[in-house]
């Protein structure tokens, strides 16, 4: 016979399950008895039972037949239960239970205690066994000797490996992977299964003629429910199936098993309390999920911050940048501060004068661009400081934005670009070209510049770079925009839709701020950071927030898209650290980023952080999206399932009369027959094209949202927002009326409305959640009520309410409650996300467009909706 | 060896030429400040044979060495360049001898093998060749193979001097190796061919962390030449700093050079003077670490060996013994050096802001990728025409990797902006994989004052993953672009490709799990197969101890029956 697999399904585990025979049943129950009795303390049950070398005497003879019932823990217990139960099971049926219960209770047992026992006081040793695991090795090396039989081999390549050596392997591998486990007492068991199967140890048997007395005598088989004959043992547990072809044998098998997974299906359309599940399942995953989430700051969760990539050797370099240098920025700075309300051309022309002084070669670009009807326009500078010994190959940048996020001017941060150009231009140890770039802003500035830098710029808008350098390895920002000392630095990390740079360089900056220099870092504008649970959770979902937004956070967020990674260092509070200092971390970041030889790729670039220190990666984080946007998916399957399974019983019984027996089928497949009921046979014909046209037209819809707010002019934004907005409350329901008046849906096809709408749902946020945790999360939560939306019809209060917690969570509101808490105007968030779409390439918005709101208008659409009556659309179908 | 050079060229270049003379050696070293604070020094050496002593391997100035391989490869013309940074042009104008004595970044190779027009057997000398100078020089020259050469059309042109039936046979092979670093290991075998090997004359100026660039030329008539030059920039604020002190730490506040009419400058406030504006002083020892060491005695008496390209009104003083020769162009003079003892040259500090005028290049050109992203790329080429009058005709060659896949369809020439037809002819080899490489050659012609932008894509190939080289993953070297313009030529810089790379530690931390995994098993089954299983009480009667404690007992059971013996006996 040919080893198949076993066709795994719920009901065959369950006819599995109910026709175990009785003496494995017995086992089990015993082997589950001994464990739950282990558990009180008056009766030390495993001391009692174990097979103790030592111990064995006459007296103690017991504990060979009882260590194998007896285990040390629950998940002990358990895996020998799994792994015998089918062993046993198969054993049973091929010799009858009488034999089975003589040879393992006899022999079975005993034989390889006693060897075992042999074996350790030969050598010396006192080591105690227990569990049913020697049984296995026992029935596993008989089976194998069986299968040697019939298929001696199994080829690997040209090597032909027996079968019989497989328990051999099982067991070596079980004595490496599963801790305290006994080899000698596997091998024992194993022995005496190969010499069992082999045929030398059959006189261990009880004589046949016997067995069939006490059988017939007693009239066991009548009595004693799942009682395997021992006359059965003549054709096993294969009854009278034909195994002449082990080939026809397995496909026939293969048919069988199929035709349950197809039934498996069924009954789970059938099975009232299966149907039940689901809603209960989807909440539970949105549960685990948040709490997921929420114990992520603890240690136990989350790790360390070290440094991967060896070659950056943060802070292993003397810093040399003091001295007479703090007088050259003083007179820089004296130089920005006079510069301070100039044009951008003036700052620009002064700025090439103080690079060309300082040996370096200078550029310009122009730029210009438009969004929401506003220009934005300026000129970048930078100057290109050529790697005395290099080919021009590689080049690290160092941004000081003229005006920073916040439109003050960066009058530290630009002084100390200038100053660090000349110092940098003393040493003769650059590998890398250093640029330094000036922008006049933070915002379309930096974009301008890397965009032209990699030649994808919109000419003529933007101007190329007349001078470039060769790859981009890292970019750092200085902003550092007022003129007294301070306590600690500030980094900013975030890039454009959620994209990180290598967490590498954010801890080459840690360790050097903090391990080399002594100065505090703080993420996320977490001031104070106590490294409690509380700021921790804080730091994590603050960062969380700025990557779902997608925005540029920095002028270094435009350089991540296109794989170069970037942090801003922004120096904060009052303290005694002076600019001189920052630019010592500069250095010997530089010098760091100067060591690389190949681009940063060590580290993680998907990871949350909570501390400088402590960061979560996507291994242990995504789950918790995940399980959020599964339980969408979960729930548009079982909606799909619902959908096709007939109408409740109770409507059709009062239609017909009771005790009408159920017509039954005859299904013929090969040469096997079968009668199954009709009804297990039928499904409903599911009426998909109405639910596919609305679900297909809310998405498309999106778009209209989409295109306008990223197109239109900036002062009309706040009025086409609140038009939208309240033309949004009025869309669904008038949607519905419309839907009920036309085409009026039955239940069925608000099922499927919402199983499509759920399931895009699902699949959006699945795929989101590897490229924006945060986004796919975020909206997830949001949307986590939709799972329950559905037409209730005749109860109206339920529906207000219901209506007016659907209204809450619409992606309108829940901007308009953005905008509120970080005190800015609804105009001004818009501006900003259609700045972003214009410049940055964010699509954060397609995301809310695109798949939250779709999402949210059909959950609209249910709720207002009322079912239709049932038409007759219930046709039997063949289904195989 | 100190911080010298910000930039360093070295050439050295072989050649046969056409006159004939006499056995001869002359060497030169030419001395230019360049701004800002710079200075260029070129060393010439230069050696003739005659053909006859050559062929009779009567070797005089002419390395044996080198002249051995060139007869076994049948090599007519040889050039080898090494080099390493980049020539600024705009501030530094036009490239020493014109650029034809440069290579690009890395190994240039070319040479003229004769062979009777087979290609298969060029082929096989050009290998004999690299493999042998390989040696000879301590550079991976052995791995210019089929994909990295390529067989220049119009961009390089032999000396003149071969004799037309030779010329015939002559087939030109060109190699590339933009991932060589020069090194010190290869300046050594450098100095090694020259007659005065770097003890006396110019060449003990010549000290390790340099690079250099070789090129030599053949022809067939009586005379054979072999030049070697090596040029140089050196920083001379960086030459300047103290050897054992080279860290460019801050200066002390009183030495800055400081602004003093800003309003605001006072003791700890300071804006910089332009340290470029002014004229360094400097003097031999400082910048090359000693003074030369008197002339070589096999050169010859006619030429000059140092020479300082400055303005006549430059005070420079040399020690004592050495001529000054100045010549009719105000900018140039040079020294006649005295045959014992050293010589030293000193430019002291002066307020004279004039400077030797810079010899414009003919054109600028500079290269550099376009795109991002794993799949494709582009390269695009600026070159600029800086004559207001002059038009320049010139090729553009590249030699690319196989694994760089270009669209010839994408190449497109503009001119200021405008589409137009600027590309007068064009020669391309596409690259078969793994076998050769692609070679494009364009001739174009700038009108003057315009700028020419050369744009092409390409597509990257996904590489075996053996065929990565083992270091870390910096990317791949391209090939600088060799620009010709009649007998100038000039070199853009190397460019850095990255290729989609696998995570190459997956396969390890794989490997390194399974070894676990085959450790643990053959542990376990050696540990039961050896260890011998004892009792803890029987495990003394086996050791050593045990061995020994019994040898113990048993003496003093021997000295204690003694004992009682000898009280018996009392």
């Amino acid at each position: 016979m040919a080893p198949s697999l076993p066709q795994f399904s719920a009901a065959r585990i369950r006819s599995y399950v109910f026709r175990l025979p009785l003496f494995t049943r017995c086992i089990i129950l015993v082997i589950v008895l001994l464990w739950v009795v282990s558990y009180q303390s008056v009766w030390d049950v495993i001391q009692w039972g174990a097979l103790i070398p030592k111990e064995i005497g006459l007296s103690t003879m017991y504990r060979t037949n009882t260590f194998p019932l007896i285990h040390a823990g629950f998940f002990h217990a358990l895996m020998n239960i799994l792994a015998l139960t089918p062993l046993l099971e198969r054993f049973e049926a091929e010799y009858g239970t009488l034999t089975t219960l003589a040879l393992f209770m006899g022999p079975l047992s005993t034989i390889p205690a006693l060897m075992y026992t042999f074996a350790e006081t030969a050598v010396g040793l006192n080591t105690t066994v227990l569990g049913a695991s020697i049984w296995v090795f026992t029935l596993l090396a008989v089976e194998a000797v069986k299968t040697y039989r019939t298929n001696p081999f199994f080829l690997l390549g040209d090597v032909k490996i027996p079968t019989w050596i497989t328990p051999f392997v099982l067991v070596l591998f079980v004595s490496f992977l599963v801790p305290n486990t006994s080899f000698l007492g596997h091998i024992c068991g194993l022995a005496f299964g190969y010499g069992w199967g082999l045929g030398y140890l059959k006189f261990l048997a009880p004589p046949e003629k016997i067995l069939r007395w006490i059988e017939g005598k007693m009239n066991l088989l009548g009595r004693l429910p799942h009682y395997v004959s021992v006359d059965q043992k003549t054709y096993g547990r294969f009854g009278v199936l034909p195994t002449a072809s082990a080939t026809l044998a397995g496909n026939a098998e293969a048919g069988i098993g199929l035709g349950f997974v197809g039934a498996s299906g069924a009954l789970l359309q059938r099975n009232p309390k299966i149907l039940k599940l689901p809603p209960y399942l989807s909440f539970l995953c949105i549960v685990i999920g948040v709490t997921w989430l929420l114990v992520l700051p603890l240690n136990d969760y989350s790790r360390k911050t070290y440094i991967s990539e060896n070659a950056l050797l943060p802070g292993q370099v003397h810093t040399y940048f003091a001295g007479s240098d703090q007088n050259v920025f003083r007179g820089y700075k004296h130089e920005v501060d006079a510069l301070e309300n100039g044009s951008n051309v003036e700052v620009n022309d002064k700025m090439e004068e103080f690079f060309k002084a300082s040996g370096l070669k200078v550029a310009r670009q122009k730029y210009e661009y438009k969004s929401a009807g506003e220009t934005y326009a300026g000129e970048n500078i930078y100057a290109i400081l050529h790697a005395p010994r290099g080919d021009a190959t590689e080049a690290i940048v160092l941004v000081g934005a003229w005006r920073n996020m916040e439109g003050v001017l960066n009058r530290s941060g630009v002084a100390l670009v200038l100053t660090l150009a000349r110092y940098f231009k003393r040493w003769s140890l650059w590998s890398k070209d250093i640029i330094f770039v000036v922008t006049p802003d933070s915002k379309a500035g930096p974009q301008a510049w890397v965009d032209a830098y990699h030649d994808t710029h919109k000419s003529p808008a933007i101007d190329s770079l007349p001078l470039k350098s060769g790859a981009l390895q890292g970019a750092i920002v200085i902003d550092y925009p007022f003129d007294h000392r301070f306590e600690s630095i500030h980094i900013v990390y975030d890039g454009i839709n959620g994209q990180l740079p290598n967490l590498d360089l954010l801890n080459t900056v840690v360790s050097i701020a903090s391990g080399q220099m002594g100065i505090g870092v703080s993420l996320q504008q977490m001031w104070k950071h106590s490294d409690s649970y509380q700021d921790r959770l804080q730091t994590m979902l603050r960062g969380m927030l700025n990557q779902g937004l997608g925005h540029a956070s920095g002028p270094h967020s435009s350089f991540i898209p296109y794989h170069v990674d970037a942090i801003t260092l922004q120096p904060f509070g009052e303290g005694w650290q002076d600019e001189m200092a920052m630019g010592r971390v500069i250095e010997s970041t530089f010098r760091s980023l100067n060591n690389l030889l190949e681009h940063l790729h060590q580290s993680f670039f998907f990871y949350l952080l909570m501390h400088a220190n402590r960061f979560v990666s996507i291994g242990t984080y995504l789950p918790s999206a995940m399980l959020v946007a599964v339980n969408f998916t979960i729930m548009a399957i079982f909606l799909w399932l619902k959908s096709g399974s007939p109408l409740s019983p109770k409507e059709k019984v009062a239609s017909t009369e009771a005790g009408e027996k159920q017509p039954l089928v005859v299904v013929e497949k090969g040469d096997a027959k079968a009668l199954i009921p009709v009804d297990a046979l039928t499904v409903r014909e599911r009426e998909l094209f109405l639910p596919l046209a609305i679900v297909a037209g809310s998405q498309f819809l999106g778009v209209v949202p989409l295109y306008i707010f990223n197109h239109t002019n900036q002062s009309m934004l706040p009025i086409v927002f609140i038009i939208f907005a309240i033309l949004n409350n009025f869309l669904s329901p008038v949607l519905s009326i419309l839907l009920t008046a036309h085409f009026n849906p039955t239940r069925q096809q608000y099922l499927l409305i919402k199983s499509f709408s759920l399931l895009l749902l699902g699949m959006f946020l699945s795929s989101l959640a590897t490229l924006n945790f945060s986004l796919a999360f975020l909206v997830g939560l949001f949307s986590s009520p939709l799972t329950w939306i559905q037409p209730v019809p005749n109860r109206p209060i339920v529906k207000i309410l219901l209506g007016f917690l659907l209204a809450v969570i619409s992606p309108t509101v829940v901007l308009v409650g953005a905008s509120w808490a970080w005190g800015l105007g609804i105009g001004e968030l818009l501006k900003e996300a259609a700045f972003g779409w214009d410049v940055w390439g964010m699509n954060t918005q397609v995301v809310v467009w695109c798949v939250w709101w779709p999402a949210w208008i059909v959950g609209g659409v249910l709720l207002w909706g009322k079912p239709g009556e049932e038409k007759e659309g219930i046709k039997a179908k063949n289904r195989s | 060896m100190r911080q010298l050079h910000s930039l360093l060229l070295l050439l050295c270049s072989l050649l046969f030429a056409a006159t004939c003379a006499a056995s001869d050696y002359h060497e030169q070293l030419l001395l230019r400040p360049l701004h800002p604070s710079l200075l260029l020094a070129s060393f010439n050496f230069q050696s003739n044979t005659s053909w006859a002593s050559f062929e009779q391997q009567n070797f005089r100035y002419f390395p044996r060495s080198l002249g051995q391989i060139l007869q076994h490869a049948n090599t007519r013309e040889l050039h080898l360049r090494f080099s390493l940074g980049r020539w600024d042009a705009e501030n530094w104008g036009a490239r020493p001898w014109g650029g034809s004595r440069e290579g690009g970044t890395g190994v240039e190779l070319w040479a003229w093998v004769e062979a009777e027009t087979d290609e298969d057997r060029a082929d096989g000398r050009w290998l004999t060749l690299t493999n042998a100078l390989s040696g000879l020089f301590c550079a991976s020259l052995n791995f210019i193979d089929s994909t990295r050469t390529i067989r220049p059309v119009m961009s390089f042109q032999p000396a003149a001097g071969h004799a037309n039936s030779t010329l015939s046979n002559l087939h030109l092979l060109h190699g590339t190796l933009p991932r060589e670093v020069v090194c010190t290991e290869n300046l050594t075998p450098f100095l090694k061919l020259l007659p005065c090997k770097g003890k006396a004359g110019i060449s003990s100026l010549l000290d390790g962390h340099k690079l250099f660039d070789a090129s030599w030329r053949s022809s067939e008539e009586c005379q054979l030449q072999i030049t070697q030059t090596i040029d140089m920039v050196l920083d001379i604020q960086r030459s300047k700093r103290p050897r054992d002190n080279p860290i460019p730490r801050p200066v002390p506040n009183e030495d800055l050079k400081c602004d003093t009419s800003k309003p605001y400058h006072s003791d700890d406030t300071c804006y910089p003077l332009d340290t470029g504006a002014q004229l360094d002083d400097w003097n031999l020892s400082q910048i090359f670490g000693h003074p030369l060491k008197g002339a070589c005695p096999l050169a010859d008496d006619g030429v000059d060996p140092v020479c300082i390209n400055v303005p006549h009104a430059h005070h420079v003083y040399a020690s004592g013994g050495a001529q000054e020769h100045k010549d009719e162009t105000g900018y140039m003079r040079c020294f006649e050096l005295a045959p014992e003892g050293n010589f030293e040259m000193v430019l002291p500090k002066q307020d004279i802001m004039e400077r030797a005028p810079l010899e414009q290049p003919l054109l600028y050109a500079e290269r550099s990728f376009i795109g991002y992203g794993q799949e494709r790329g582009g390269v695009q080429a600026i070159l600029t025409n800086p004559s207001p009058s002059e038009s320049v005709d010139f090729v553009y060659m590249e030699s690319l990797p196989w694994f760089m896949k270009l669209y010839l369809h994408t190449l497109k020439a503009k001119i200021n902006g405008n589409d137009e037809d600027v590309i007068q002819e064009m020669y391309y080899r596409p690259a078969l994989d793994r076998k050769r490489g692609t070679q494009l050659e364009v001739r174009i012609l700038i009108p003057a004052n315009s700028t020419v932008v050369l744009t092409y894509d390409f597509e990257k190939a996904i590489l075996r993953y053996t065929e990565y080289p083992p270091d870390a993953n910096r990317g791949f070297d391209i090939a600088p672009a060799v620009i010709t313009i009649g007998n100038v030529s000039i070199r853009t810089t190397s460019l850095l490709l990255s290729l989609p790379t696998p995570d190459f530690s997956m396969p390890y931390n794989v490997i390194i799990l399974t070894s676990t995994v085959m450790a643990l098993a053959f542990g376990m089954v050696f540990n039961l197969l050896v260890r011998r299983f004892v009792g803890v009480d029987e495990a003394e009667k086996w050791d050593i101890r045990a061995l020994r404690l019994r040898l113990a007992g048993l003496i003093k059971g021997l000295v204690r029956k003694f004992k009682r013996k000898a009280e018996k006996t009392e």
